[in-house]
């Protein structure tokens, strides 16, 4: 064994013979660990949860609907819903910041479909690349329309599930060549299957999404579109780029004011919004507090340590009689201070976890155990460790063994 | 063994500067048994912390076994203290919470070389006659007890000087004799051991002894005469 290996086991050794003053060394690291691991298995969870609604909301997304506001519920009119153009789709990717993805929507109902002896009237959906990520709609099977694909003005075609079915049955769509109007269109991919949509208004798993290119000037010959969808990665900044593409497209549209918009800019619902805000700052709060906490163990155990040296100098002189380096002692508190702080560690993770999974059992929140919060309490308590336990190390290789040896006060 | 030629050593103190060793010089040879022997506050504390190598000398030349270890650093000492000296307390100073056999196994942490703690252990405890007591706590052994652990501490890794510092303080006249008994078979074994105390009867058992007064070795100047017998006719221990 080299003399690190066992200058560390013979810690290891007093630690376990000093049990009750480890434990209560211990316990400020603990708790300070069982917090912050629970916050952030419940921060994790709660993040997750939100996701999905974003996802299946999609809240991180603003529409501009062609037509003015009046026509937002009869999209079908054709009033005004010659206004909005791919230009404006490109500009406002050019000019407008804070935004993800952007991508043009054409779309036509009743469009028919034939597959040898099968056919499908279904609504075509002419879009860019990214309205797959946009949507949060994945395929299942095959790929999405590619920029390539838009470029060449491709006649490829990605399937809802439901048409998917009804023109194969066997699901084996991907490389098939169904006709689309009468055209020839490569199936690329299948949509994951996503069912009725939250007011149940439409099937959105009855679709066919093509290129816009294709659709544009190959099958529905027009060049207006329905919608442009843009992505917002961070939902704070939603009301501000909405605001902005309003400003961009009166301008564009050359609307005066006082005048109707020929566009109508919709934001998602705020419902969720709010939902994430409350938890955000609750965990900012808790997270404060399980640090502060953290910080509290870590003085503990310093002023813990502090005084054993001061108990222990005799032991520390001794020490250094018997063949101990400075650099021995100060190593020796050190591994002290990381051993204890490292079980605090392992049940502060431990209490933290079991806390988050019952305050999820109970209903009381959303919790996801990761290694996040593992490794992220092992950290902390390791941190903890170091930093508090340099200084009482550093103080005990200082103490000067001529002097404790000698009590003259038998 | 031990040289120390004119070794001098200050403290300051805010602004008051105390010399406290003045110019010590004497020579201890290999295999001897000596003394050194002075009053409370003569510096004696001082003068064992620079023999045992706890603490650098100011001035003058401090040798053990032929090498100079006046202005080493502290890892060359501590290396030192490891392989030549075993050191015996007045206070014993064993940890509490660990067995005999633990307290004697200590020293090997430091050791340089890796040895097999427990065998070694064993045997330094049958050397002073405690084989049955190797996993008592100090707190569960005689004051008489507790010092021969240490000195089976002091001697498993095996070194040529035993420093003991006032080793029969605590103890009573039995004990302390017993002890003093170990000591003159160590020296009979080959090693050196130096005794500091201040306590005439103590000082009477070994071969030699150095007066050390006011910071300075007294009374005996460079300590080359032979085994002075006709100092172990005195009293046994306190």
């Amino acid at each position: 064994m080299s003399r690190s290996q066992r200058i560390a086991r013979d810690v290891f050794t007093s630690l376990l013979a000093n049990k009750q003053r480890a434990f209560l060394m211990m316990l400020g690291v603990a708790a300070g660990v069982a917090v912050l691991t629970a916050v952030i298995a419940i921060g994790q969870g709660t993040r997750e949860r939100v996701m999905e609604l974003v996802q299946v909301h999609n809240l991180d997304m603003i529409m501009v609907r062609a037509g003015g506001e009046v026509q937002i519920f009869a999209p079908q009119a054709d009033r005004g819903l010659a206004a909005l153009t791919e230009p404006d789709a490109r500009a406002i990717e050019a000019e407008i910041s804070d935004i993800g993805k952007v991508s043009v929507v054409q779309a036509q109902r009743g469009i028919n479909l034939v597959y040898q002896d099968r056919s499908a009237a279904t609504r075509v959906f002419g879009v860019d690349s990214g309205f797959s990520e946009i949507r949060y709609r994945p395929v299942s099977q095959g790929e999405f329309i590619t920029d390539a694909d838009v470029v060449s003005m491709a006649r490829v075609a990605v399937l809802g599930d439901k048409v998917a079915k009804a023109l194969f049955p066997e699901g084996d769509a991907v490389g098939k060549v169904i006709r689309v109007e009468n055209d020839p269109y490569t199936v690329k991919g299948v949509f994951r299957e996503i069912g009725q949509t939250a007011n149940g208004e439409e099937d959105q798993d009855d679709r066919l999404v093509i290129p816009f290119s294709t659709s544009s000037r190959r099958l529905l010959n027009r060049p207006y579109l329905e919608q442009i969808i843009i992505n917002v990665p961070d939902l704070d900044n939603i009301p501000e780029v909405a605001e902005r593409i309003r400003t961009l497209l009166k301008s564009r549209h050359a609307i005066g004011a006082g005048e109707a918009d020929d566009f109508f800019v919709r934001e998602p619902d705020d419902v969720v919004d709010a939902a994430m805000q409350t938890p955000a700052t609750l965990f900012a709060l808790m997270a404060a507090v399980s640090i502060v906490a953290l910080i509290a163990g870590g003085l503990v155990i310093m002023n813990l340590m502090l005084i054993a040296i001061a108990q222990r100098s005799k032991e520390i002189g001794l020490r250094r009689a018997l063949g101990a380096r400075a650099s021995d002692i100060s190593r020796q508190f050190l591994l002290e201070s990381v051993f204890i702080a490292l079980a605090g560690g392992v049940v502060g993770v431990v209490l933290g976890l079991a806390a988050a999974m019952g305050l999820d059992a109970a209903g009381l929140a959303v919790s996801r155990i990761t290694w996040l919060p593992i490794a992220v309490g092992f950290l902390a308590c390791m941190a903890v460790g170091i930093v508090f336990g340099v200084q009482p190390a550093r103080k005990a290789a200082h103490i000067d063994p001529a002097t404790t040896l000698r009590g003259r006060a038998a | 063994m031990i040289e120390a030629i004119n070794i001098s050593k200050s403290y300051r103190r805010g602004n008051v500067v105390t010399d406290v060793l003045k110019g010590v010089s004497f020579r201890v040879r290999k295999g001897e048994f000596v003394a050194i022997m002075g009053p409370s506050g003569s510096g004696k504390s001082t003068l064992l912390n620079v023999l045992g190598l706890l603490d650098s000398p100011d001035g003058g030349s401090y040798l053990l076994d032929g090498v100079d270890y006046s202005e080493t650093d502290d890892e060359t000492r501590s290396a030192a203290r490891s392989r030549l000296i075993g050191f015996v307390f007045q206070q014993f100073h064993l940890l509490d919470r660990a067995t005999a056999l633990r307290n004697v196994t200590l020293p090997l942490l430091y050791a340089e070389v890796s040895r097999d703690g427990t065998a070694r252990a064993e045997r330094a405890l049958e050397a002073v006659g405690l084989t049955h007591r190797k996993h008592y706590l100090p707190s569960e052994l005689s004051g008489g007890e507790q010092q021969r652990v240490a000195i089976a501490r002091a001697l498993i890794n095996d070194p040529p000087l035993i420093l003991a510092d006032e080793a029969t303080g605590n103890l009573d006249a039995t004990s302390g004799a017993e002890v003093l008994d170990i000591f003159r078979n160590l020296v009979r074994g080959g090693r050196t051991v130096v005794l500091i105390t201040h306590d005439k009867n103590v000082a009477d058992h070994a071969d030699r002894i150095l007066g050390f007064s006011d910071g300075r070795i007294a009374g005996n100047d460079l300590g080359m005469r032979g085994r002075d017998t006709s100092t172990r006719t005195a009293a046994p221990g306190p």
